[in-house]
């Protein structure tokens, strides 16, 4: 028995096969979520074009697979999901030496080694959405500014520091290197460092900001497109 | 020692406070309980105040560790109110009602409150020393952009807090060295004259795939080094270069068939 559930471990982590409440209805948000976004897509409305489908719903599971290896997200679920453990002092946080525990070194949780390759994918799918952004300011013709789009600049802008923070990224510009001053263009380098190691120090707070808004985004442009009067045109430049 | 009396008193005036300090010596076999004292509080104490005044003036056979009582030293780590933290650094007037102090239960007992860490100085001696690099002419010398992240590191003060709140080290496997040595592992591998890369060590023998980032040990460090995000993370980055990434070792795998054609 206890042999067998090495072996199992070693592939999946023994906390999926405890009576964990938290560990369910997490995965059956994930699963619902991305059902009730392949069965109920929204198309363009208007110009806009809801961030989960830029460039194309295909492309939402790099996306998920993006967050669900990022460090940020990591802290959270293993923290609230795993409960491993759910808070630091040592009265509440719900761990101990009688739950087995594998940690990152399980061959599933291996895979958050490759974060960055979906960090690479992340920054390929990043221009879509400042080109969602021109095309909703350029919908009539002219340039209209209405209420979505400022939502749309939003949601680019907060992914985009999002991805911009990440650790995986610091690493790559600079993380992994001894010496910052043997490089060509060291001070230039260092001072790109510097600047996204700030950026980084509040990839978990900025994480956060982002999910939300994606989900406010979609929920803005599923109401529209359900005939929800919310949009205003704040101005509009006809053409010339 | 009237307790009673000290306690109307303290009521009165409110500057007398509860503490549960945790009371075991190991070699009687007896175990261990939290044993109550009042104690008449000034202006700015701290916990170790409280804690010396008890084993000075109420009950001598209190064992306690410290040193400095400046936050230097890091001799007096304890579980306050189940929190790991500085006894000396910890103002009473920061905590409401009563104050359990406790010894930190990552490590074996000696007594009282004082635990034997000397099993640090033991993953000490496995970690692959500094080896600069050959030839360099002394004095050495660095370029200031280069010792910053190292430096961030030589701040610990080897209180071990860190240690004691980790899950991983507390509760589940002496596999993983802990946090303070991988700030240790860090601060060797970024320094610019260091020619070793630890990280496949850690991940191999140190057990750092363990740690999953959930930052308690960050969250404790008296000397607020950045634990999780300048230390491990970037080392779980490092060793992901040097064991997890395809492309890399194809490219490793690569230069080195050709570093092998030319001999
Ligand atoms: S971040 Fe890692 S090392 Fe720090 S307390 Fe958590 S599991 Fe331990
Ligand atoms: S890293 Fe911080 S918490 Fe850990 S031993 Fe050093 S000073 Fe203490
Ligand atoms: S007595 Fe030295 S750190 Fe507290």
């Amino acid at each position: 028995m206890a042999q067998k559930n090495i072996a199992v471990s070693r592939l999946i982590p023994s906390e999926f096969f405890e009576p964990n409440l938290r560990l369910y209805s997490f995965i059956f948000l994930i699963a619902a979520a991305s059902i009730a976004l392949y069965l109920f897509p929204v198309g363009e409305f208007k110009g806009y074009i809801d961030p989960f489908y830029s460039p194309t719903i295909l492309v939402l599971p790099l996306v998920g697979l993006y967050r669900l290896t990022c460090y940020a997200y990591r802290k959270d679920y293993n923290r609230h999901v795993f409960k491993h453990p759910v808070a630091c002092p040592v009265y509440t946080r719900m761990d101990g030496p009688q739950r087995s525990y594998t940690g990152e070194t399980s061959s599933l949780f291996k895979v958050e080694n490759l974060h960055r390759y979906f960090l690479y994918s992340a920054i390929a799918i990043l221009p879509f959405f400042y080109y969602d952004l021109v095309l909703s300011l350029m919908y009539s013709g002219g340039i209209i500014l209405r209420i979505g789009s400022i939502v749309l600049a939003v949601n680019a802008v907060l992914i985009t520091l999002y991805v911009f923070s990440c650790h995986s990224l610091r690493s790559l510009i600079g993380g992994r290197k001894d010496c910052f001053s043997c490089m060509a263009n060291a001070s230039g380098r260092k001072k790109f460092y510097d600047v996204q190691s700030g950026l980084n120090a509040h990839h978990e707070q900025i994480a956060w900001a982002s999910l939300v808004f994606i989900v406010f985004t979609d929920l803005y442009m599923r109401a529209l497109s359900a005939g929800i009067p919310l949009d205003h045109v704040i101005f509009h430049i006809l053409k010339l | 020692m009237k307790a009673e009396n000290k306690k109307e008193e303290g009521a009165k005036t409110g500057r007398t406070r509860k503490f549960k300090v945790y009371r075991e010596d190991p070699t009687d076999g007896k175990g261990g309980e939290y044993q109550e004292f009042d104690v008449q509080v000034e202006e700015g104490m701290v916990v170790l105040d409280a804690i010396t005044y008890i084993s000075q003036r109420v009950d001598p056979t209190l064992a306690v560790r410290w040193n400095c009582k400046a936050a230097r030293c890091g001799s007096c780590s304890a579980e306050i109110n189940g929190v790991p933290r500085l006894m000396c650094k910890t103002r009473v007037d920061t905590i409401d009602g009563t104050i359990t102090v406790g010894p930190m239960r990552a490590f074996p007992l000696v007594k009282d409150l004082v635990t034997d860490v000397s099993s640090n100085y033991e993953i000490e001696k496995l970690m692959p020393e500094f080896k600069p690099k050959e030839g360099i002419s002394s004095p050495w010398r660095m370029n200031e952009m280069d010792v910053g992240r190292s430096q961030e590191f030589r701040k610990c003060i080897e209180c071990f807090l860190c240690q004691d709140v980790c899950h991983v080290v507390r509760d589940h496997h002496a596999a993983y060295i802990g946090p303070r040595h991988v700030v240790k592992a860090a601060s060797l591998d970024m320094h610019p004259l260091d020619t070793l890369d630890r990280s496949e060590w850690l991940t191999a023998d140190g057990g750092l795939g363990y740690c999953n980032v959930t930052k308690c040990c960050q969250d404790v460090c008296p000397e607020h080094i950045k634990i999780t995000d300048n230390a491990i993370i970037p080392e779980k980055e490092r060793s992901a270069d040097s064991l997890y990434d395809p492309i890399i070792s194809l490219f490793r795998r690569f230069s080195k068939g050709k570093a092998d054609r030319k001999q």
